[in-house]
């Protein structure tokens, strides 16, 4: 009986002190904005429209010689998307020929509204070049793209700021959950050249 | 799953960065040396205020510059403050982010997460009572966050928030604009109160008005009845949900009613108006045009909710009518669209369409040769019917003959298809016939079964059986509220927006600024469980017309056919 009196507050000392430790790393956490994790995703084999109104098999598409960059986001959003394509915006300008060396995919999450048109005027005012392709779908290709990044919301306001690097020819997809700088962004992108 | 730690942008860039920015910038060198502000009336100077919170542009019109996320350079052309912090500037919450109201009721206030009077945080025992999070901004500190982005804690706020480069002259008039954003309580709304009025005009049937306004009433009557004890609770109920009790209001909804001539509406919606200003209109329903009360709105800055009308303004900017849908310029639209798609129609095709010169025929005719315009792709060739022609096989014969193997869209009724079979066997039959299921209504089987093979119909509801656990909702709330069903479409429209308007009233909080109504119904989830009539609603803002959808179907076979739906829900 002792013995498993022993044991049990051992077991709940170790519970107390890995609790504390991982509130600890948490805040020491805070000290960076996002984190990364990798994933084998499986991109569906789903048609979806361009802000040119051509239609394109995303699994196709993002198999891409150059390395790839994913996010979701919609025309009227208030906060995430602004900053992801301000980042995506500012990532081509940095990029000597930009068109050249990264392929920019943006997935509307709001495909009721976000025809090709307002796809391409929401492209036109963060100056997108060349490489910068705006998505919409049926609600179902939509979901099932969501769903295939493991980002899927069941509505566009419960939106989460994530967005998704392939390096050419891997078939690991790295996902930041969070907003990054360009400075960092560019770190990432450098990354998936080395690998 | 492997896990990594990205590294840390440095804030020293991001300061850098605006220092480079103000140095390199002639225009703020200019607008210092300018002084635009000196000379502006106050009107000016809030309507400057207004255009950079809202369009993010300069007096100079040159877009304000910022920086996000350390070191991403941004303009106004991209997005404005308005962007997040809405129209209100009471904030938005999207997923994760929550963005803090930036209006004058908040900010010259110290924040403590829940707004309570005084009185109520004098109640609470000393260990529950919350030092506010950061006292009052002043201008200085305000013009300090805007700068780079430290509140008057000297804690840093979030790198989406832009760190703006702006000179003393363009900060002040934003300054000014922000101590007047939201700052008092809209009218129509009291401690105890809410007025909404609801608008009606007199070419309405008896039937289709009750329909319209007897729901509204039994919603109404049901806030007002105090089955929860709302105000009991709003006095005496637990301190960490006063904010949200004390938002109970009382509703009180007046009825406009207009009569005569269009031309009068505006001075009969001013007089109502006068008589008892109201915060919103909700519902309402016109056979007529809704172009005069839609005005009234935007003029007066009204929010005016789900209003009944096949008419509506058809408008990228208008801001305070939140239309269900487009009516019947929807259908036009989602032709042009199909016919955009189709692989086997080209510029180089005939699309001729036919219509009545009414009302009715106008809009849907309008709204193809637009759309067809907006697209840059068909030419469309406008028939009108002139009143002493009525078709026969002859004229669809005649028609075929003129244009062969084109593409009709014929806005008519059922008595002006007679004899349409007649295009099966012509020569030179027509690819495609397009028909709208509203205007044929209860006539839609007499479609001979000859043309239904290449007839395609524009729908822009939910498919007959598509929706029956929300059909079925709406008649148990009907019955609850010992209503009859009498027009299924109407009631199951002023159900759903019952629902709604609890909703975002019971968001508002305390907040009962119009701007911010319209904000929190922007903010609303897409709604497809509780809407009968449509698909799917969807919201965002700026978005006005919350249908953005309409079937393309064909007939199946027989008297009462099936309807056979081509696409999905929208049409691109």
């Amino acid at each position: 009986m002792i013995k498993k009196r022993h044991r049990f507050l051992l077991l709940s000392l170790l519970a107390v002190w890995l609790g504390l430790a991982s509130v600890a790393a948490r805040a020491a956490g805070n000290e960076t904005r996002y984190e990364l994790t990798e994933h084998a995703f499986v991109v569906p084999r789903v048609t979806l429209l361009s802000q040119d109104r051509v239609e394109v098999r995303l699994d196709e598409f993002v198999e891409s010689d150059k390395p790839v960059m994913l996010d979701f986001i919609f025309g009227t959003c208030t906060t995430i998307c602004p900053v992801l394509s301000a980042g995506y915006s500012n990532l081509q300008r940095k990029l000597p020929e930009a068109s050249d060396k990264v392929r920019l995919v943006s997935i509307s999450i709001d495909p009721e509204h976000d025809t090709p048109e307002v796809m391409k005027k929401y492209l036109e005012r963060y100056r997108a070049q060349p490489g910068w392709d705006f998505f919409t779908g049926s609600r179902k290709d939509i979901d099932a793209v969501m769903r295939a990044f493991d980002s899927f919301v069941p509505d566009k306001m419960s939106h989460r700021p994530v967005m998704f690097l392939r390096a050419p020819g891997s078939d690991t997809w790295i996902r930041i959950n969070g907003l990054v700088g360009t400075r960092d962004l560019m770190a990432e992108y450098e990354k998936l050249l080395e690998e | 799953m492997d896990q990594r730690q990205g590294p840390c942008s440095s804030r020293l860039l991001s300061l850098v960065l605006i220092a480079v920015f103000l140095a390199a910038s002639p225009q703020g060198v200019l607008l210092a040396e300018e002084g635009v502000g000196d000379d502006l009336t106050v009107e000016e100077a809030q309507l400057l205020g207004e255009r950079m919170y809202r369009e993010g542009l300069l007096s100079s019109g040159e877009p304000m510059k910022a920086v996000v996320q350390g070191d991403i350079p941004v303009d106004g052309s991209m997005f404005s403050c308005m962007s997040c912090h809405l129209r209100s500037g009471v904030g938005s919450i999207e997923g994760t982010v929550i963005t803090l109201p930036t209006n004058a009721g908040w900010l010259f206030e110290p924040f403590v997460g829940a707004r309570m009077t005084q009185e109520a945080r004098d109640r609470l025992p000393e260990h529950l009572r919350r030092s506010a999070f950061r006292p009052a901004y002043t201008r200085e500190t305000l013009a300090r966050a805007l700068r780079v982005g430290t509140d008057p804690t000297g804690r840093k706020l979030n790198g989406v928030m832009p760190r703006y480069l702006l000179n003393e002259e363009e900060m002040s008039i934003m300054l000014d604009y922000l101590e007047n954003l939201s700052a008092e309580l809209s009218p129509g709304v009291s401690e105890t109160t809410l007025q909404l009025a609801t608008v009606i005009t007199d070419d309405v049937s008896a039937e289709m008005r009750d329909a319209m306004l007897l729901p509204l009433q039994a919603h109404v009557e049901a806030v007002n009845s105090q089955s929860r004890h709302q105000e009991r609770r709003s006095e005496a109920g637990p301190f960490y949900k006063e904010e949200k009790f004390t938002a109970y209001r009382r509703l009180e909804l007046s009825v406009w009613e207009l009569e005569g001539p269009q031309e009068t509406w505006q001075s009969q919606l001013e007089a109502a108006y006068q008589k008892q200003p109201v915060f919103a209109l909700v519902g309402g329903i016109s056979t007529s045009d809704w172009r005069p009360i839609h005005e009234f709105c935007e003029e007066a800055q009204i929010p005016s909710l789900f209003p009944v009308t096949d008419f509506p303004v058809i408008s990228d900017t208008d801001w305070y009518t939140l239309y269900l849908s487009k009516g019947w310029y929807q259908q036009g639209e989602t032709v042009a669209r199909y016919l955009r798609a189709a692989d086997d129609v080209g510029p180089e095709d005939t699309v001729v369409q036919i219509y009545r010169d009414d009302r009715v025929g106008r809009v849907l005719a309008s709204a193809l040769r637009e759309t067809s315009q907006a697209l840059d792709w068909l030419q469309v060739e406008d028939r009108r019917l002139e009143p002493d022609v009525t078709p026969s096989a002859a004229f669809w014969r005649g028609l075929a003959s003129e244009y062969p193997e084109a593409v009709f869209v014929l806005w008519l009724e059922s008595a002006d298809l007679a004899g349409i079979e007649a295009l099966a066997s012509a020569g030179g039959r027509p690819r495609y016939v397009f028909l709208s299921a509203p205007l044929l209504g209860e006539a839609i089987g007499s479609v001979p079964q000859e043309v239904r093979r290449f007839t395609y119909l524009t729908h822009p509801y939910s498919l007959p059986g598509e929706k029956p656990r929300a059909e079925l909702a709406t008649r148990q709330w009907l019955r609850s509220k010992r209503l009859p069903l009498t027009h299924e479409r109407i009631q199951s429209e002023m159900y759903f927006l019952s629902g709604m308007l609890a909703g975002s009233v019971k968001h508002m909080r305390h907040d009962f600024y119009r701007d911010y109504f319209l904000d929190v119904m922007d903010m609303m989830r897409d709604q497809y469980y509780s809407v009968a009539t449509y698909h799917r609603l969807s919201f965002g803002p700026g978005q006005r017309y919350a249908s953005k959808g309409c079937y393309i179907v064909q007939l199946g076979d027989g008297p009462q056919p099936e309807l056979i739906a081509r696409t999905g829900w929208v049409v691109h």
